[in-house]
């Protein structure tokens, strides 16, 4: 039986908002969010606060059509956002946020939050706020935390230890292969890094919502940042929300780094990482080898 | 005597023995403590149990190539008994007490053994893993209540992990790499039990006294009923869930 | 899934022509619009809030001059068409209702009751004020991406007469080799101004452009240098990431964008503007600039019959317009916008060589003896010389715009532009008769412009899916020299207008 391609589409049109419901589990009232006006923050030598007069200004312009009046996500645009292509917007109430420098399972620290303002979520709606000084930024920091509870009865997690980068050499890549095997990160990531994966389609996130593992290959830069420090630390602090484990209990930090430069080697921007790649003729693992 | 200082020292007296009660009922309480017993049945016919496609794993078809494995939201026994329901106190106790067995949580042949794992507020539980092929832990619940949502790895040969809850809250589990493997932490206060095969269960370890006991099942919901233990003795709490 | 994400940003194109005659600037209040780059079809797409972009739209703020430099693109990988939903069509269109009251003066016939009204039997100045509603025009945006890193726009706008002509098309090259230091755009296009004129809010004739932008000093040739105007030509643009350090170098012709090779063929000009911003802490942003407009345009035209050929401007003299800019922030609430200029044109254009002669629709000349005096400008031809005491028109002009933005729901803006001729193109020594009629040595005040521009302009809602603004206006403009000849004295008398307004402003 022919279908209609309009018909399919106006159906699924109707039907698709209902099938990603902007679920959120927090339903904190606007006193109880007022009550912690009196956040900071401290990145550096600078403070931020919730209640510096300016920054909730700052949230209205910027962030409220798709965060919300209570920081819950739901701002007015944020039922057009399509997961996987366009995350929804983060709920703040929740206090769980993918990028940090924290095990999983613990709040970021206010550097974590600063950073990921700065740099943006790359797929996705939201972009790199630097277009603001340091300054609005903490005030920043300290408003979103305002948000949830967590920031006044938890303390962030105990920041991860990374030890320094060691030279990149042949062997290094090598062993981050071996790892790359023994984790088994090729059954979401694929073994070509190519987020195709056997477990990648099925992928939905806390809430329930389809995701999609990062591609390595075309280009794009991972959410997270795209230093070496980065990738080190995405993997070893999970990205919490998300399908994205913590690999600390089972990555020593040497073997951590060893896997940052295999991953190198996917990437599509040129490396040392992936010019030894070539020399060595390195294939990517085998799935069924034990 | 003088009726008043009578009056006066009898109600001392009564006053003494109640205090004295209840402050050496907590040593009394151990030699005699009661229990709860029952079972829990399904009325109705039991929903068909979804085989499952582990073809996304190779590894998960080998393991399981000499059963046939089946979605896990209700078991139900031959005599019409409901496995996998958490029965505990949720009303009468003052002072639960809580357990600090350790408890194991296994990931075997590619789902979770067992499927509901009860355990009080703050007690260590250890996920370990059995397979050959790399799972992840990842709980999920609502923030909210004070647990806050963890994912880790484990990919093969890997080391447990050994956490606890702050909170009551039933709380899903899910493994991102396998979608069909779901189970259950079942976090609650005071003595519990979950049912068997057969929906029998025994709650040990109750202190005389009148109680709410709730069962849990992750799809009928709960049910509440009040019983009374006497020291030493056994109530009786038999639960029935209607199937949809 | 059909339903994407939309973008809420309307552009509101407002054209402005400033046609000049010989004799004295004749302003004609012809479809006086603003271009406004506000798009509900960014919002709709991107999902973000209008306010996010705009101060209040369509004034862009930092967050939005980031955008427009990165090729409207958020730089997150989802900036290509393929990721939208297939119903979403990047256009927004932007149109203005208004009741405006303008008042200016006019020499006016007066019948004496004598004899029967002949044409300049008897006139006086008199002030005219003429109300009533009227319509803009309309624009229709489109643009955005062609595909990661290729921008577009095309823009075409109409008058209140629906007659339309395309105000922008462009197709721009972003972050070539990916850096964005390298961007080239190609078309007709807005010049790189740190204080967009195309996205100011200003509706009345006078206050709907910055004339700094624009001025010309009386009896000037050279129809380009204008800044305000949209321009033909590339442009390079370099910018770093946060967009803190921003450079652009253009090459335009010099035509005033207009097409076919009408006029100002041969004859180019170059473009270049330079701004840094500055972290202020609490107080954001500020930004501090210069630019320079440098560049030949004709003075003369090949003819055939008497008649010049389009296209054919040759005889090319130079002009510059070069000044600061700045964009000072106190806090989000109130910031103050600076441009300053110092511009010089070429004797020959002081003496209104460049204008092309006025042809009828055979292409014949209206005109037989070209003089300044009788609208007919001169065409220079080889041979001819400068009169004496001619000499390079120069000048200062300053504009400030002081914004007090309430919310981005409502502002209230003050604007105010000078413009101070520092050396008269006739100076002395100079015998002839000039554009107001008079003779010898202009005075040296002539040409010069106070203007005042005050608005207040309310969002009764903001959404990311349209816009609409509420505005009033009051303009108050001074020019010395450029009112209506005086029958008793025959020279120029000084322009003093003024336009109320109260309109709508319309973005889908």
């Amino acid at each position: 039986m022919r279908t209609n391609l309009l018909e399919w589409s106006l159906c699924l049109g109707v039907v698709a908002p209902l099938l990603f419901p902007s679920a959120s589990l927090a339903q904190l009232t606007k006193e109880d969010i007022n009550s912690r006006l009196n956040m900071e923050s401290h990145i550096g030598t600078r403070t931020g606060q919730a209640n510096s007069g300016t920054v909730k200004y700052d949230y209205v312009r910027y962030c409220v059509g798709c965060h919300g009046d209570l920081g819950d996500g739901n701002g007015e645009v944020a039922q057009w956002l399509d997961p996987p292509m366009w995350p929804k917007p983060r709920d703040f109430q929740l206090g769980i946020f993918k990028c940090r420098s924290t095990p999983t399972g613990t709040l970021p620290t206010d550097e974590d939050l600063f950073d990921t303002l700065a740099r943006g979520l790359d797929r996705s709606a939201m972009p790199q706020w630097n277009v603001f000084t340091n300054d609005q930024r903490v005030d920043l920091v300290a408003w979103v935390k305002h948000f949830s509870p967590r920031f006044v009865s938890e303390k962030p997690g105990t920041p991860i230890q990374i030890p320094p980068e060691p030279e990149v050499t042949a062997e290094r890549i090598k062993s981050g292969r071996e790892v790359f095997a023994r984790v088994q990160c090729w059954k979401c990531h694929g073994v070509t890094g190519q987020a195709n994966g056997p477990s990648a389609s099925t992928l939905q996130d806390d809430l329930g919502r389809p995701i999609e593992p990062f591609n390595f290959t075309n280009g794009s830069r991972p959410k997270c940042g795209a230093s070496d420090q980065d990738i080190y630390r995405t993997f070893m602090t999970g990205m919490d929300g998300t399908p994205m484990p913590s690999f600390a209990d089972n990555i020593k930090p040497d073997e951590a780094w060893d896997l940052v430069f295999y991953l190198r080697t996917f990437m599509r921007q040129p490396s040392k990482e992936k010019d030894i790649a070539k020399q060595l003729g390195l294939k990517p693992v085998n799935p069924n080898s034990p | 005597m003088n009726t008043r200082s009578n009056l006066a020292a009898v109600l001392m007296v009564a006053f003494l023995v109640c205090c004295g009660a209840l402050i050496l009922g907590q040593k009394v309480n151990a030699a005699s403590e009661g229990k709860i017993t029952g079972t829990v049945k399904l009325d109705g016919a039991a929903p068909h149990m979804k085989g499952i496609d582990m073809s996304k794993d190779p590894y998960c078809v080998k393991v399981n190539a000499n059963n046939t494995p089946k979605m896990e939201n209700v078991i139900v026994g031959s005599g019409g008994g409901l496995g996998n329901v958490v029965l505990y106190i949720s009303e009468g106790l003052s002072n639960p007490t809580e357990s600090t067995a350790v408890q194991v949580f296994d990931q075997k042949n590619c789902q979770y053994t067992p499927h509901v794992l009860a355990m009080n507020v703050g007690q260590t539980f250890k996920v370990t893993t059995s397979d050959q092929t790399a799972h992840n832990i990842h709980p999920n619940p609502n923030p909210m209540t004070g647990n806050i949502p963890w994912n880790q790895s484990q990919p093969p040969g890997a080391p447990p992990v050994e956490k606890s809850w702050k909170a009551p809250e039933f709380i899903e589990v899910k493994c991102n790499i396998h979608p069909w493997m779901h189970g259950w932490f079942a976090v609650v206060k005071g003595p519990y039990a979950t049912t068997d095969d057969n929906g029998n269960y025994t709650i040990n370890n109750v202190p005389p006294g009148n109680y709410t006991v709730t069962a849990w099942q992750e799809v009928y919901g709960t049910q509440n009923q009040k019983v009374t233990v006497a020291a030493g003795g056994s109530a009786k709490a038999d639960f029935t869930f209607k199937a949809k | 899934m059909l339903i994407g994400t939309r973008m809420c940003a309307r552009r509101f194109a407002y054209v402005q022509s400033f046609a000049t005659a010989a004799l004295g600037l004749i302003i004609s209040f012809v479809s006086v619009t603003p271009s406004a780059n506000a798009l509900p079809a960014f919002a709709r797409k991107y999902g973000l809030r209008c306010s996010a972009c705009h101060e209040t739209w369509p004034i862009l703020n930092n967050f939005g001059l980031k955008f427009r430099d990165n090729g409207y693109q958020l730089m997150n990988d989802r900036d290509a068409p393929i990721w939208q939903n297939p119903s979403y069509w990047p256009v927004t269109f932007r149109i203005t209702p208004i009741w405006h009251r303008v008042s200016n003066l006019n020499e006016v016939d007066t019948y004496n009751g004598v004899t029967t009204a002949q044409p300049f039997g008897a006139s006086a100045i008199q002030r005219i004020t003429s109300s009533g509603f009227d319509l803009s025009g309309l624009d229709f945006h489109t643009g955005g991406t062609l595909e990661k890193n290729i921008s577009f726009y095309v823009l075409p706008s109409s008058d209140p007469t629906a007659a339309f002509h395309f105000e922008t098309v462009m197709g721009r090259f972003d972050n070539i080799f990916g850096t964005p230091w390298l961007n080239i755009k190609m078309g007709r296009f807005e010049l790189n101004n740190l204080l967009s004129e195309k996205r100011m809010v200003g509706l009345t004739g006078e206050g709907g452009i910055y004339q700094t932008y624009h001025f010309i000093p009386l009896g000037d040739g050279n129809i380009f240098g204008q800044m305000g105007d949209n321009q033909l030509g590339l442009e390079y643009l370099g910018h770093s990431v946060d967009d803190r350090t921003r450079v652009s170098a253009s090459l335009l012709s010099s035509s005033d964008g207009n097409v076919n090779l009408i006029m100002g063929a041969n004859s180019y000009s170059g473009f270049f503007t330079f701004d840094q911003g500055f972290d202020a802490g609490k107080l954001g942003v500020q930004r501090l600039g210069a630019y320079a407009f440098l560049g030949d345009a004709a003075t003369y035209y090949k003819t055939t019959g008497g008649v010049p050929i389009p296209g054919s401007g040759i005889g090319n003299k130079s002009f510059y317009r070069v000044g600061f800019t700045g964009q000072i922030y106190f806090g989000p609430h109130f910031d103050i916008n600076l441009v300053t200029q110092h511009g010089e044109d070429n004797a020959w254009f002081g003496q209104g060589y460049g204008n092309a002669i006025a042809t009828n629709g055979n292409g014949a000349a209206t005109c037989t003896t070209p003089t300044v005096l009788n609208g007919c400008p001169p065409n220079n031809v080889p041979g001819t010389v400068l009169p004496l005491g001619a000499r390079a028109p120069v000048w200062n002009g300053y504009t400030v715009e002081a914004r007090y933005v309430y919310s981005p729901q409502l502002i209230f803006l003050f604007h105010y532009d000078g413009e101070r001729m520092s050396q008269q193109a006739n100076g002395p020594g100079f015998t002839g008769t000039g554009p107001t009629g008079i003779v010898g040595q202009a005075p040296s005040d002539l040409g010069n412009i106070n203007n005042y521009d005050f608005i207040a302009r309310y969002n009764p809602f903001m959404s990311s899916r349209a816009g609409m603004a509420l505005q009033a206006e009051y303009t108050w403009f001074h020019q010395i020299g450029t009112g209506p000849v005086s029958p008793v004295t025959l020279l120029g008398t000084n322009q003093n207008s003024n336009e109320l307004l109260l309109g709508l402003d319309i973005d889908f």
